[in-house]
């Protein structure tokens, strides 16, 4: 497996002096790395690229690499070029190689293989090689999250420091107060990634007011969705940054303790996470009395285990105390009464990711990006058929046209665009009419689309309306705590309907009944996913109609997907009337 | 049904006095035994990593290692169990030989991976969940994203991931799998 970079040379900071001190030396090292006569090879590895042999690559780089450096960079969004390797030879700006295997190793470190050259890191081009950033995927992205992507070693905190890691919380240390450092993060208007898209300032407020003491905060990286990997990403490429952004939330709202509960499905993040809770603990940016200020901050590490309803921040606090994840009735809010009946602040990842320019950069800064009302970058995935696949990072208020023709290279040959399905399992689809309107938090609402948490999903002419309404309604009966009625008995409700229409038994009225049902899960549902959960349904009623009408009324499929072909159409009514 | 060569391959060991696959429990307490806490808050928030750690290990939990788990953490078995039950990670009875994970995330479905779990159905008899009655495959359809999209669909067989997937090889794949990991058993055997 990889290997861990050890990290005992760390010795524990006790002062603000000591650690501008250990800054400047991550410095030094950086730039030495960089500037000096060594042969650097990076390959980058995070989950998307160990699938296709990226520690392969890595071992076989340490095989052949002679005196080069090796290091174990992250994956940088960009999954189609994976596994990828960049060379910075003496003098040159960096080249990126991908995707490659094991054989091409040493022909592209002995620099014989410029055929596979994607780019270079700089501004300048080598010889033939454009600069990366001149590619149309990352021309046109906004890297602020992700700008240590593939270029820092995620398990090396002197990396991340070199890099600007824990400037922002330095400053929430020793410059700001706590009410200056929560002011910043309200003048930089940024709203909660985890979907509700809710004002982290105010939240933050009323953490800090909360007369209760202990209190904590939680990030919530748990990434439940099918539909999304963008915090998994963040966790793979720069844990500092997720940390420090706990770390400034603890010290603004008084917190003495943070969390971050990551869902169980990205073993590679937690991992680097770990390790750099573990660093930022030697180096004593986490402990008692840090750097001298007399402050106490804690850190834990909590893992899921695959329920995704334990991404509502209520269900994530049990689930953290060590009982079922099942949502609870508010008001108390979380920010009263959360984890362990104390004053809890929970955001998602990536807004906490957002905290640390915030602080160093300035609100005002923050809120010159993105929309009227959405403010900021977001990170965006793209899954299906369209021709380049990854994470990226872009500016709130970019339309769909742009983001899936200009940055993804549109749909991948043979397949015709039918729909983008938005907002994961809790909202509906888009078609090309909304193509050309910018995207944030609110623009999609009228047409029951969402931005949620980022992730698209494209699906072409061969995939059917009804089976996908299926497979989302049927993601959310799994899903469902079944703590209460509507949601637990609604949802297999609803999928029984679809299934009947799936195999030709339904009929018209089944159209109505499946709105009259929705409307009341909608309605009487505890917790958010139960109040979402009929809405990818609903929305694909109103948008393709006509295909629930044809398995209907003319049985049939017209993708051929259901199980409604004229024979087992016959097959099905036979069998019922067996039975 | 696969034929795969059963010489070399570690058979589970069923308990000589229930006469099923049953977990080392010494194993168990040695893994609990770095799961030290400061006080009942702390306990409880380690059950659910406890029982991740055994789970990934073990490829299931026993009600014997959850009953290790409650008393290690001051809580009983039955709370324990509740949490086995309730998160979809956890398995309460063993895993086949070779553990197939079948990516059934968005990209994964928008590119036909439900063919993929109506071939296993048709071809083994499980789904999700499951195990073969001969224990050499056990399933779980997963409904979170495997992070390897643009190979969609992807399924992960024991520890390599096959991309692009289709329902016409997907046997092929199983076969292979199952024959490529314990050759290689078989030269480790041989070699040592
Ligand atoms: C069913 C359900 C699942 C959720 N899953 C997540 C999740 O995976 N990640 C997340 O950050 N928020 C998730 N949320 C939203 C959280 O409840 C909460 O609003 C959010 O973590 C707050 O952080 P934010 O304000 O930074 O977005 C989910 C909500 C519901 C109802
Ligand atoms: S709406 Fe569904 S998930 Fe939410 S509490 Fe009710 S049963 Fe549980
Ligand atoms: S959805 Fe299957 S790999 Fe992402």
């Amino acid at each position: 497996m990889v290997s861990v970079k050890p990290g005992e040379h760390l010795t524990k900071l006790t002062s603000k002096d000591d650690y501008i001190a250990f800054r400047e030396q991550a410095h030094q090292k950086w730039e030495t790395l960089w500037n000096g006569d060594a042969t650097v090879v990076s390959v980058g590895v995070g989950s998307s690229s160990i699938a296709k042999g990226a520690l392969e690559v890595l071992e076989q780089a340490h095989q052949v690499g002679g005196n080069a450096i090796i290091r174990e960079v992250s994956g940088n969004g960009a999954f189609w070029m994976e596994p990828w390797i960049e060379v910075k030879r003496p003098g040159v700006d960096p080249i990126l190689y991908g995707p490659l295997t094991v054989d091409d190793v040493a022909g592209v470190i002995a620099g014989e293989r410029n055929d596979l050259a994607v780019g270079v890191r700089g501004a300048n081009p080598v010889g033939e090689i454009r600069p990366l950033n001149e590619h149309h995927y990352f021309k046109h992205q906004i890297q602020l999250l992700t700008r240590n992507a593939g270029l820092i070693e995620p398990d090396s905190i002197e990396d991340a420091i070199a890099r600007g890691a824990y400037d922002g919380y330095f400053k929430v240390l020793f410059e700001m107060s706590q009410e200056e450092a929560i002011a910043e993060v309200t003048t930089a208007q940024v709203r909660g990634r985890g979907g509700g898209g809710f004002p982290a300032g105010i939240k933050w407020e009323s953490g800090r007011k909360a007369r209760n003491n202990p209190k904590f905060i939680v990030c919530n990286s748990h990434e439940g969705e099918p539909n999304v990997y963008k915090d998994r990403h963040l966790h793979e490429c720069d844990p500092h940054r997720i940390l420090e952004g706990i770390l400034i939330a603890c010290i603004a709202c008084g917190a003495e303790r943070g969390y971050n509960y990551i869902g169980g499905e990205y073993p590679l993040g937690i991992r680097r996470f770990r390790k750099a809770v573990a660093d930022a603990e030697r180096i004593g940016l986490i402990g008692k009395d840090v750097l001298g200020t007399g402050k106490n901050v804690a850190m834990r590490v909590r893992t899921g285990g695959g329920a995704y309803v334990c991404g509502e921040a209520s269900a994530l606090m049990y689930s953290i105390m060590g009982v079922r994840g099942q949502p609870r009735t508010k008001p108390p809010r979380s920010v009263e009464e959360g984890l362990w009946k104390r004053p809890t602040v929970a955001n998602n990842t990536e807004t906490l990711a957002n905290v640390p320019d915030i602080i160093v950069r300035g609100g005002e800064w923050y809120a010159s990006l993105g929309t009227e009302n959405s403010k900021g970058t977001k990170l965006m995935t793209m899954q299906g058929p369209s021709k380049l696949s990854g994470v990226v990072e872009v500016e709130m208020g970019v339309t769909m046209r742009h983001l899936l023709d200009d940055i993804y290279g549109g749909m991948r040959e043979g397949y015709t665009f039918k729909g983008i399905q938005t907002g994961g399992a809790s909202a509906g689809p888009i078609t090309e009419d909304a193509f050309d309107r910018p995207i944030d938090f609110d623009s999609l609402s009228d047409i029951h689309g969402m931005l949620g948490s980022g992730g698209w999903v494209l699906f072409d002419e061969g995939v059917c309306a009804v089976d996908m309404a299926r497979y989302l309604t049927a993601f959310s009966r799994y899903e469902s705590c079944s703590k209460c009625v509507p949601c637990r008995l609604g949802n297999p409700a609803l999928v029984e309907i679809l299934d009947r229409i799936r195999f030709g038994r339904g009929s018209l009225e089944d159209l109505a009944l499946i709105r009259r049902t929705s409307k009341y899960i909608i309605e009487l549902s505890l917790c958010g996913l139960g109040q979402v959960a009929p809405v990818p349904l609903v929305a694909f009623l109103d948008a393709y109609e006509e295909e629930f009408r044809q398995h209907i009324v003319d049985g049939v499929c017209k993708c051929g997907v259901c199980p409604i072909s004229a024979d087992s159409r016959q097959a099905v009514f036979t069998e019922v009337a067996a039975d | 049904m696969v034929q795969p060569d059963h010489t070399h391959a570690p058979r589970p060991v069923p308990s000589p006095y229930t006469g099923r696959q049953e977990i080392d429990l010494d194993v168990v307490r040695e893994m609990l035994s770095h799961f030290t806490y400061s006080d009942h808050e702390e306990a409880q928030e380690l059950i659910l990593s406890a029982l991740q750690e055994i789970n990934e290990h073990f490829g299931w939990v026993s009600f014997e290692a959850a009953e290790i788990v409650a008393d290690h953490l001051g809580t009983s078995a039955t709370r324990v169990f509740a949490i086995l039950t309730f998160y979809a990670d956890f398995r309460t009875t063993p895993r086949g030989h070779h553990h197939m994970l079948l990516c059934h995330g968005m990209s994964c479905y928008v590119m036909g991976s439900s063919k993929l779990v109506q071939k296993v159905r048709d071809e083994y008899g499980i789904g999700d969940g499951d195990t073969t009655p001969d224990n050499q495959l056990s399933v779980q359809v997963a409904n979170f994203c495997l992070g390897v999209c643009d190979r969609s669909p992807v399924v992960k067989i024991d520890d390599e991931y096959y991309g692009h997937v289709d329902p016409e090889n997907l046997t092929d794949l199983v076969n292979r799998a199952i024959a490529g990991r314990e050759a290689m058993q078989a030269s480790e055997v041989n070699h040592g």
